[in-house]
């Protein structure tokens, strides 16, 4: 019952225009993630339908309501901050009860409701200590914690885990997963960490800014990118990125000169273009193949990448496939299929 | 301590830190001694206690309407206090938290008036509480200094460690915002108004040129003009003179103890 609707939203700071025109339709108990690159409009965009900041034009609805006026409090709403905002002269228990006090809910309710949200966020030992107290995973479970108190439509959470180092950062991804499936409710995620939005979105919405450069669910976004910056931005490690021209037999690649590369569609002759391949692509049953030198190797254990080029100075980034012989300086024959190419025009976008 | 210059430079250290608490410390020591004595013996420069604390309170206390005088000099520092941390905390948070065109124009503008000096304002001032028909009231006294320049100037300061994402949080709970600033912006402030207490305290407990101006009845004064008046006698007995000047004080002696830990954490714009 909780989708969300954005009819060409704006919004401006004066005379800066930080969000362009968005049109965006979330359904009912989706996981949302909201990805950009830092100063995109993510914050303000998620600000925005949370009723923190004015919608300058277009429309905001929650449900069937047009929200656009109404207050933050009264959108069905609740908001998880990247500095958790915890109040920091409360206990944990006051911290995620005050809403439900400031609503005038009776003393035994939000007890009942703090109590629920504690066992489902394992607080329990928690509840009498000050946020000062606490580690920084601590806060951020309390910080969720306070807003399912609430019992909100739509979940909004602001770069949640980017405080946190890196172990505790891919356990809390794993129980923000665990508590979409078990709330079941509506979740707007803004996070800068394309990791991130891949392992939770069930729609990862791209941003740059202040307009959608591309919506989808992760893997149409990964298998079929509708622009450079879109290819560019979704998978790890990076896709590569090459310009080149599109000759009568093939693309010819400036990196590589010597080496014309199938097309993987028809595109006339003397178009410049860029072609992407990913890393992981590359595959040494491939029918075409590009001449390449080694320049580093990285040996993770179950994959070996090799960084390698051509007669450019750009370095592709290449999945071996587990070479593990392979070292510096080698010549290595880079095969790849050219049905896993991507070709883009020279404006950025898409040429299918 | 193996490093000679080391040693030298710590025995610096403490004599230079000896020498400025004496410095600050011997007035207020020879106030106290000086209330023990009588006026003959304080003029002949006897630092040793003497015996005549009790007739010096006595001679003080019928002298002086102690009860009437507290009663001013409480209501005016203590109410002054209390309006003055709430406006001037109110426009610190303001000028802070909303943006504005103007903003930084008229803070500015605040700040340039800092620059005029009170002897400049006094003439002006005093006609205009004249036209009021305020001279001699409480009020000629509180309202000038209510909306303190200085104390908004600090609360702005010190709110530029205050999160925005908490008054966000608190928005998004359902707070408006003279909620927030009630229950979130000044309990998480509290460090900062323990210093601004302290501060504002002790001006306008000893705040002397104002109020000798506008109180004109011995009814209205405070305790501060009373023991500068007690100089001012034929004859000053300096032992009941010192006896007024502990009772002048001792309040914010007291405040400054039971405040001080947050007083330094203020100081130091400590949010915790
Ligand atoms: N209150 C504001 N006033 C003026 N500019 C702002 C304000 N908030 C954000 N911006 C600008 O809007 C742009 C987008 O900011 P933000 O939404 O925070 O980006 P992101 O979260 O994607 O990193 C930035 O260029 C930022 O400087
Ligand atoms: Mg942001």
């Amino acid at each position: 019952m909780s989708g969300l609707k954005l009819r060409n939203v704006k919004k401006s700071f004066g005379a800066v225009d930080v969000i362009k025109g968005v049109d965006l339709d979330i359904e009912d108990k989706q996981f949302v993630v909201f990805v950009g690159p830092s100063g995109c409009g993510k914050s303000t965009l998620l600000r925005m339908i949370a009723g923190l900041e004015q919608i300058s034009s277009g429309d905001l609805f929650i449900g069937d309501k047009r929200m656009n006026d109404i207050d933050p409090a009264h959108r069905g709403i609740a908001m998880v901050f990247q500095s958790y905002a915890l109040y920091p002269h409360m206990t944990v228990r006051e911290n995620m009860g005050f809403a439900l006090k400031f609503a005038g809910r009776p003393k035994d309710e939000i007890a009942r409701r703090v109590d629920e949200a504690a066992r489902i966020l394992e607080l329990g030992k928690l509840l009498d200590r000050k946020p000062g107290q606490l580690s920084g995973g601590q806060r951020q479970r309390v910080a969720i914690g306070r807003a399912i108190v609430r019992h909100p439509d739509v979940f909004l959470f602001d770069e949640p885990l980017s405080n946190l180092d890196a172990e505790l950062r891919v356990h809390m991804r794993i129980e923000i997963a665990r508590l979409h499936k078990e709330l079941n409710t509506t979740i707007i995620y803004v996070t800068h960490d394309q990791v991130e939005a891949m392992t939770l979105a069930d729609k990862i919405v791209v941003l740059r800014d202040g307009i959608i450069e591309q919506a989808g669910s992760p893997l149409e976004l990964y298998d079929d990118p509708n622009n450079l910056f879109v290819a560019g931005f979704i998978g790890s490690p990076k896709m590569n990125l090459l310009t080149g021209t599109v000759e009568a037999g093939g693309i010819r690649l400036a990196d590589f000169p010597n080496d014309l590369i199938p097309s993987p569609i028809a595109i006339p002759a003397g178009t410049a273009v860029t072609v992407g391949i990913r890393p992981e692509h590359f595959d040494p049953t491939g029918t075409a193949a590009l001449d390449t030198s080694v320049e580093i190797i990285e040996h993770l254990g179950g994959e070996t990448y090799a960084y390698a080029r051509g007669t450019g100075s750009n370095l592709l980034t290449i999945a071996t496939d587990n070479n593990r012989t392979l070292k510096t300086g080698d010549r290595y024959q880079a095969r790849f299929n050219p049905a896993s190419l991507l070709v883009f025009g020279r404006d950025g976008k898409r040429l299918r | 301590m193996s490093n000679p210059l080391a040693l030298i430079g710590r025995i610096a250290t403490y004599l230079l830190l000896t020498v400025a608490a004496f410095v600050s410390v011997f007035p207020f020591l020879w106030m106290v001694i000086g209330a023990t004595n009588l006026s003959a013996d304080i003029i002949r420069g006897k630092v040793t206690p003497g015996g005549a604390l009790l007739q010096n309170i006595s001679v003080f206390f019928s002298s002086v309407d102690m009860p009437r005088i507290l009663f001013n000099s409480f209501l005016i520092a203590g109410l002054g206090t209390a309006l003055t941390l709430l406006v001037s905390s109110l426009a610190g948070y303001g000028f802070e938290m909303f943006r504005s065109k103007v903003r930084e124009k008229i803070f500015a503008g605040l700040l340039l008036m800092l620059s005029i000096p009170f002897a400049a304002l006094m003439i002006p001032l005093f006609i205009m509480m004249a036209n009021f028909k305020m001279i001699n009231t409480y009020q000629a006294i509180l309202l000038p200094t209510v909306a303190s320049i200085f104390i908004i100037f600090y609360f702005r300061q010190a709110t530029k460690a205050f999160p925005h994402e908490l008054r966000d949080a608190a928005r998004i709970d359902g707070l408006k915002e003279w909620q927030i600033f009630l229950y979130v912006y000044m309990p998480v402030m509290r460090s900062t108004y323990a210093a601004a207490t302290i501060i504002v305290f002790m001006a306008n407990w000893n705040n002397y040129l104002w109020p000798l101006i506008v109180l004109q009845t011995n009814e209205m004064k405070t305790l501060t003009l009373v023991v500068a008046g007690l100089t001012s006698a034929y004859t000053p007995d300096f032992g009941v003179i010192m006896v007024g000047a502990i009772f002048a004080t001792l309040p914010t002696l007291i405040i400054f103890f039971l405040l001080q830990r947050r007083f330094v954490e203020g100081m130091l714009g400590a949010v915790k």
